[in-house]
């Protein structure tokens, strides 16, 4: 079974200090590449005459003017409010409907097929439903999102329960501490990695499904700001929006692994240690 | 012989649940409790569906979702496994390129979508386009983790042997990595069948998600038949990424014996 | 101050196992009689410990009678009352620690587990724990995570986390048996002082004979499965031993001889 995070940010281990060159280096090498990427479109886009890539510069010109001074960061409110509640909304009922499968056997074989096709089902591809249904609006985004966002959730945390150590539930029998503390304080951190898995998952198909939903017979967000502009055939307006975006998903997965390597820690660490 | 009483169980009750689902939907549209305005009824939707089949109009509409999806899971996976196993043998390449790997796979691949469309317009190209750029980082990771999880005696074995480059990473670095492999592929599969669905819906792109959004364009009547695309959707999802999960099942039990026999091997020389 | 270390007068039955048997699959046609028919008693205070072959079905033995698993025939009695579950006067210690001590609680809040279910109130608790923890002879340990601890300490705060809630009966699954030989001697001393200390009655599973004749005082052989209760042997040495002296008296390589007479496969 593939481990739990997907992540390559390597887990932070205590190290002695060493040499100072070494410790240069090690700063360096993860930096170096993204900013060479960074110059090297810089520079490549510098004199450039073609509409699709105006220069870098005068982007980050413009992102500073369009989305501070003329005040689009109220897209990105909008936008990330939206996608949190419908990813809290969503989770939880993934969390809570993975226990209940976890729990009910005969629950889970009943179900089994429905869930799993929901699951493979591209939520993408609901749109149209939600518009059909909600409108144009705020719910409509909420709602997409939470949607999309049970699925790998819910799975992952059925997942995670049964995969938790029998002998674990023995010595909880055998300390008799009862049906919901056995929840609590077993089950649930017991499957804590693998449903950080699916919740950083869920994440992923969150902020797709926030942005297609602005994309389609919108008229708020960031997904709608970029696709105006682009209409508008506004180049460089489109591109701040693109960094913008690029910037908040990349804060937010950033933001993900942080959380999750502190609420985690036990596990992180005694893996760092090498036990399993 | 009493092997397992409840073995049809199984079965039998994920039927019935099917069954009582598709009931309920047909009840409660029927009833009028869900309007029909914005639901249209279990035996609509599926009359749509079996129009669409015998119309033949549903073919093509997998086609064009599907020939995106091949071509860019090739690339994606090609790509992905030259590049991975060149960074995993790699510490210092690997050590600089993750965090460019990362930022990558944190931007939604529909960030760039305007500015593709613009480009290439709602054609192939950019469908194709879209699915590598959110297909590749994931799988890539994978095929990282993979190459970096092989077992060392294998590898100082093939340095012994004096097998390198692309020999050994055909002969060796792919089979003994194989499980992350086929997991990074079914990522990918997942991440490239909903690009192609965006690209459709978002982009105007050939293919299912289109149909779905024209469905919904022409208003309540052709409901169902948006219904009716949205299940193929969900076929489609579950024919790929089904084929994977199998695949991935057969990999992982070969893997596992494998690799009992190798720790057998190393214990019971006596 | 320690109990009496003659033995007590009035016996009270702490366990009492009567014609258990154990067959898993019945009725099926790969059944598999683990136990056939085990038959001993256990008096407060004793330490008795249970050898026999590999595949004789010990570590069954030991989930009927701490309530985990159900028998096919027989009776096993707690205290006088049949048992449903596993009792609240005992204590399980598993043979592998790091499968059975949680992860993701320090070594305190693990030893506090059953203390927190029981509903002690919390300042009472952290006193237990240290009480305990310093009991096993890890006083400094209770901020820390089991993961951070050495096999031969993390068995220790499971063997705490046992007997935080003062059982009446402690049992224990092959519990040395994934350490190391010098970290086992310590161990098996610390379970001979706890019990001194504690007044407890204890049963161990052990396949280490040696192990068996150091600690018990009786020590019940059963055959290969479907077991039975070959014999059950009583140990002399009383509550005051030694690993160095009581290992080497004659009357250990006596009952060591025995023992495996008993133990050993034969060409039956």
């Amino acid at each position: 079974m593939t481990r739990v995070t997907t992540s390559l940010v390597p887990t932070v281990r205590p190290r002695r200090a060493k040499s100072g060159l070494r410790r240069l280096g090690q700063v360096l090498t993860p930096v170096w590449l993204p900013l060479l990427l960074i110059a090297v479109w810089w520079f490549a886009t510098a004199n450039s005459t073609s509409p699709f890539f105006p220069p870098l510069g005068d982007i980050l010109v413009d992102t500073w003017n369009q989305w501070v001074v003329f005040g689009a960061w109220t897209n990105a409110v909008v936008s990330v409010r939206n996608l949190l509640i419908g990813y809290v909304f969503g989770t939880l009922i993934g969390i809570i409907g993975g226990s209940l499968l976890w729990r009910l056997r005969y629950l889970r074989v009943a179900m089994n097929p429905i869930i799993y096709f929901l699951y493979v089902l591209p939520a993408p591809a609901l749109l149209p439903a939600m518009i059909a249904i909600f409108g144009i609006g705020d719910m409509r985004q909420i709602a997409l999102i939470a949607l999309g966002s049970i699925w790998p959730t819910l799975l992952n945390t059925l997942d995670g329960m049964r995969g938790v150590d029998t002998v674990k539930f023995d010595t909880a029998k055998a300390l008799r501490l009862g049906g919901w503390r056995t929840y609590f304080r077993l089950v649930l951190p017991g499957a804590g990695p693998q449903i950080a898995a699916g919740l950083r998952a869920s994440l992923t198909v969150g902020i797709v499904l926030m942005v297609v939903s602005e994309m389609v017979a919108a008229n708020s967000g960031i997904g709608f700001f970029i696709l105006q502009a682009q209409a508008e055939f506004a180049i460089k307006k489109m591109w701040t929006g693109i960094l913008v975006l690029a910037l908040i998903g990349t804060v937010l997965n950033y933001l993900f692994v942080f959380i999750e390597r502190r609420a985690l820690r036990w596990y992180y660490r005694s893996r760092a240690l090498g036990s399993s | 012989m009493r092997r397992n009483p409840h073995a049809w169980l199984n079965w039998a009750l994920p039927l019935i649940t099917v069954v009582a689902v598709l009931a309920f939907w047909q009840a409660i549209t029927v009833g009028g409790i869900v309007s029909p305005a914005q639901f249209p009824t279990m035996s609509d939707t599926m009359g749509a569906l079996a129009g669409e089949v015998a119309s033949g109009r549903v073919w093509p509409a997998i086609g064009a979702t599907l020939i995106g999806w091949l071509i860019g899971m090739v690339i994606t996976i090609v790509l992905g496994l030259i590049i991975g196993t060149a960074l995993a043998f790699n510490g210092f390449a690997q050590r600089s390129a993750a965090p460019v790997i990362e930022i990558f796979k944190a931007i939604p691949a529909i960030a760039i979508l305007p500015l593709v469309i613009l480009v290439a317009g709602s054609t192939l190209p950019m469908k194709v386009f879209l699915v590598c750029f959110a297909a590749f980082w994931p799988f890539l990771i994978q095929v990282i983790y993979g190459v970096r999880s092989m077992d060392p005696i294998v590898l100082d074995t093939a340095r012994a042997l004096g097998i390198r480059g692309a020999r050994r990473f055909l002969a060796i670095s792919i089979p003994s990595s194989s499980p992350y492999l086929v997991t990074g592929m079914r990522i990918a599969s997942a991440q490239a069948l909903i690009l192609c669905i965006v690209a459709e819906i978002v982009g105007g792109a050939a293919g299912i998600g289109r149909n779905i959004l024209l469905a919904q364009n022409s208003g309540v009547v052709a409901y169902p038949t948006m219904y009716a695309y949205i299940i193929v959707a969900g076929i489609l999802g579950v024919a790929l990424t089904g084929a994977f999960f199998l695949l991935e099942k057969r990999v992982m039990h070969w893997h596992e014996s494998q690799r009992n026999i190798r720790a057998s091997n190393v214990v019971g020389a006596a | 101050m320690s109990i009496a270390t003659a033995v007590p007068t009035a016996t009270e039955t702490v366990l009492a196992v009567d014609g258990l048997r154990k067959i898993y699959d019945e009725g099926t046609d790969h059944a598999n009689m683990a136990i056939d028919t085990v038959s001993f008693e256990v008096d407060k205070g004793e330490f008795v410990c249970i050898v026999g072959p590999s595949g004789a079905g010990k570590t069954t033995l030991l989930r009927c009678i701490s309530g985990l698993a159900s028998p096919s025939a027989g009776t096993v009695a707690f205290e006088g009352r049949p048992l449903s579950g596993v009792p609240e006067q005992l204590g399980l210690v598993f043979q592998d620690y790091s499968r059975s001590l949680y992860p993701w609680f320090t070594n305190g809040d693990n030893v506090a587990l059953p203390l927190s279910a029981r509903g002690m109130p919390r300042a009472e608790r952290a006193a237990r724990v240290t009480e305990t923890l310093e009991a096993v002879g890890l006083g400094h340990v209770a901020k820390k995570y089991p993961w951070e601890l050495s096999g031969g300490m993390q068995q220790r705060v499971a063997i705490a986390r046992a007997l935080s809630y003062r059982p009446e009966l402690l049992l224990m699954d092959e519990p040395f048996a994934s350490v190391d030989a010098q970290t086992r001697f310590d161990l098996e001393d610390l379970i001979l002082k706890v019990r001194r200390e504690l007044g407890i009655t204890v049963v161990l599973v052990t396949h280490d004979i040696d192990e068996a004749i150091y600690l018990g005082d009786r020590i019940v052989v059963l055959s290969k499965n479907p077991s039975v209760v070959r014999e059950i042997v009583e140990v002399q040495f009383g509550s005051e031993r030694s690993q160095v002296e009581t290992r080497s008296s004659p009357e250990f390589l006596e009952l060591r001889n025995h023992l495996l007479s008993l133990v050993m496969p034969k060409d039956v």
